[in-house]
């Protein structure tokens, strides 16, 4: 490099000078609004208020509006001692219900907490005495508390709990592996059961019904599932 | 509650502007009635006191003319160096953000003026006084045009280096008076600056007073008229640079600004300063800098001599001629010219409403107008010429220095010591005596001695 002395300086007069005619970086905000993509929702930031607490409240309300699933909601305790995370993003919407209400001030439901309903334990027994009270057979003795109820109500899964020595939680997690048992009724049981208690007179109406059609009238295909 | 006071209170506000305008014109009305009753006596003594009435008159509008000077200056600073760092700068508040810098001056000027426990008030109030009035007072013998300057000394070189070296009392007094041991610093460190950096200034233009052979400021750029070959930059181009440089440092600007340094320390002499005595010390940077350009223009840059010989055109015009009609074209040739401007406007925009039209003829009406005149005064007057030469040039240094202080970085103050004593002083009295040496040997081989 030549040293020629001032060439430093006219060569970054000769910067500016470009500079000055060049146009300008400013956008006048409130008139001109910046050139941004219409998905853009600004920065992702948790914020923390004076006192250095987290400002969530896990309303889930980000979580549930992105549109590409990218806001994860997850954590620490309340006692500071393990990590959680809320569930898969599907159910964001029964978390926000959830935060809503316990915002609120009401008493979120636990299905865990939840009374349950008494039922006839005879089969149960039978069932269970027919597997000779055997933890180790719990899938047999599960499917067929299952075929008789048409679902596992809570009080029969306490039963087997108490009949067979297992923890409710292991039966609790056994059954739940497997996609064939389920813990409440089947959804087209439930229907049929509200419409039921809505329509108290629909089997007279059915009968009349049939009566004046002479026996033409299609079936459904399932009236009582259990 | 007094009477007056009742009924000022109950006067609207458009009211209350006309009742003081009545008042100041008919204050006003007094002395025009006692000029025309006495016209011949009070002629009689202007004329018998022409030189010193001239004087009154020339720092009176000199004083008023630094305010709006310093006004654009500032806004050509805000605006030049925004455009430099790709911003758009000021915007909001006028044509172009031109009015910002007046904005600044009355936020200034509405600002608490606060002086601190154990300053001496007396010096304190007088520094910013000192500090800009130097400035003024070296603005007074700067030709601006031909017959159009304060005073025409035959020492005005010297008496502009005298003047302005006051600049450095006031920086003392307000270091000083502050009562505070970093404004004393930066008094002290403003006044080592300018001290060291006047030797150089000084040095360099005496080559240039070995060529000229007069310190008169109105006889150098005599001396450069013609074509701009004639200038002294193209004698002195070394005396040219180091009066710039050192002038540049004497105006505290950057790439010399230590005395404020305003992104390092906090303002230095003026650190106890607020409202309009800080705004004079502000002021004041700013007329030097109009100053300094100016002088830079002035010794080597032809003053308000145009670059190249103007070929002489004389119009036919005498607007005298047209007796009573000229009174008709004042009146009716706004109007016509508006009407005229307007019209294409109108016709050719169908989504323009005729008031907007008319607006922008109007508009239209008036830069051409405006324009015509000063075409008309430039032909026709000597010193409207010249005046529009020099303040071009002059604003074209004021551009320089802007340009500067947006591209190079502040230097050390250790730099800038070394520089005025180790580069300047030896360079200044190099071209002080090649150019003295050079002009014996020309004298000798011309003279024939």
């Amino acid at each position: 490099m030549s040293f020629i002395p001032g060439l430093g300086i006219v060569k970054g007069m000769g910067s500016t000078l470009r500079r000055f005619f060049e146009p300008k970086a400013t956008i006048k905000y409130p008139e001109q609004q910046p050139d941004q993509a219409p998905k853009f929702r600004g920065r992702l930031q948790l914020l923390y208020d004076e006192w250095g607490t987290l400002k969530c409240e896990t309303c889930f309300q980000c979580a549930q509006a992105c549109p590409i699933e990218c806001i994860d909601m997850g954590g620490v305790d309340t006692k500071g001692r393990f990590h959680v995370h809320w569930g898969p993003p599907e159910t964001y919407g029964e978390r926000r219900d959830e935060s809503a209400l316990r915002r609120s001030g009401r008493t979120v439901p636990d299905r865990a907490y939840e009374h349950f309903e008494p039922i006839d334990l005879l089969a149960v027994d039978a069932i269970l005495d027919e597997h000779d009270h055997d933890p180790k057979r719990m899938l047999q003795i599960l499917e067929g508390v299952q075929g008789a109820y048409g679902y596992l109500p809570v009080a029969a899964i306490k039963r087997i709990s108490f009949k067979t020595g297992a923890w409710y939680a292991f039966i609790y997690g056994a059954a739940s592996f497997y996609r064939h048992l389920r813990f409440e009724p089947p959804a087209d049981a439930v229907q049929v059961a509200a419409v039921d208690r809505n329509r108290p007179n629909e089997e007279a109406y059915l009968a009349r019904l049939d009566e004046a059609l002479g026996g033409s009238r299609p079936r459904p295909r399932t009236r009582k599932v259990h | 509650m007094t009477v007056v006071a009742r009924t000022w209170q109950r006067l609207t506000i458009p009211g209350r502007v006309l009742l003081a305008l009545l008042v100041v014109g008919a204050l006003l009305t007094v002395p025009l009635v006692l000029l025309i009753v006495f016209s011949d006596e009070l002629l009689a003594i202007v004329g018998a006191n022409l030189p010193i009435v001239r004087f009154v008159v020339a720092a009176t509008a000199i004083l008023l003319m630094t305010i709006p000077t310093a006004f654009v200056i500032i806004y050509i600073e805000m605006k030049g160096i925004a455009l430099m760092n790709l911003r758009i700068g000021p915007d909001r508040v006028g044509p172009f953000g031109s009015l910002l810098s007046v904005v600044h001056g009355l936020k200034v000027l509405m600002k608490e003026d606060f002086t601190p426990t154990g300053a001496d008030p007396t010096v304190f109030t007088w520094a910013p006084v000192v500090v800009y009035l130097a400035s003024v007072m070296s603005l007074l013998v700067i030709p601006f045009a031909p017959g159009l300057f304060g005073q025409d000394m035959n020492i005005a070189l010297l008496y502009f280096f005298a003047v302005g070296g006051l600049t450095v009392v006031g920086l003392l007094m307000a270091g000083w008076s502050s009562f505070n041991k970093y404004s004393l610093l930066g008094g002290l460190r403003s006044a080592a600056q300018v001290i060291s950096y006047e030797i150089p200034l000084t040095l360099s233009v005496v080559g240039l007073l070995i060529l000229a052979g007069t310190m008169s400021l109105n006889q150098l750029v005599l001396n450069q008229s013609g074509w701009f070959t004639n200038w002294y930059v193209f004698q002195q181009p070394l005396g040219a640079l180091i009066f710039f440089i050192a002038a540049t440092a004497e105006a505290n600007r950057t790439p010399f600004d230590l005395t404020e340094a305003d992104s390092e320390i906090v303002a230095g002499f003026a650190t106890e300063y607020s409202g309009m005595r800080f705004g004079f010390f502000f002021f004041a940077e700013y007329v030097n800098v109009f100053i300094i350009s100016a002088l830079t223009v002035t010794l080597f840059f032809g003053g308000w001599n145009s670059p190249f010989p103007m070929p002489d055109i004389r119009l036919a015009l005498d607007p005298g001629s047209l007796g009573i009609g000229l009174l008709l074209v004042i009146a009716l040739v706004p109007l016509i010219g508006t009407l005229l401007f307007a019209a294409p406007f109108w016709l050719l925009r169908s989504s323009m409403p005729s008031w907007q039209a008319l607006v922008l003829g109007f508009i239209v009406f008036n830069i051409v107008a405006v324009t015509l005149v000063l075409g008309w005064a430039f032909i026709s007057f000597d010193w409207v010429a010249g005046l529009i030469w020099f303040m071009v040039k002059t604003y074209g240094f004021v551009f320089l220095f802007v340009w500067m202080r947006g591209t190079l970085p502040r230097v050390r103050i250790d730099q800038l010591m070394g520089f005025a004593w180790k580069w300047m002083l030896p360079a200044s009295l190099l071209n002080l005596f090649v150019t003295a040496a050079a002009v014996i040997v020309v004298g000798a081989l011309r003279g024939g001695r």
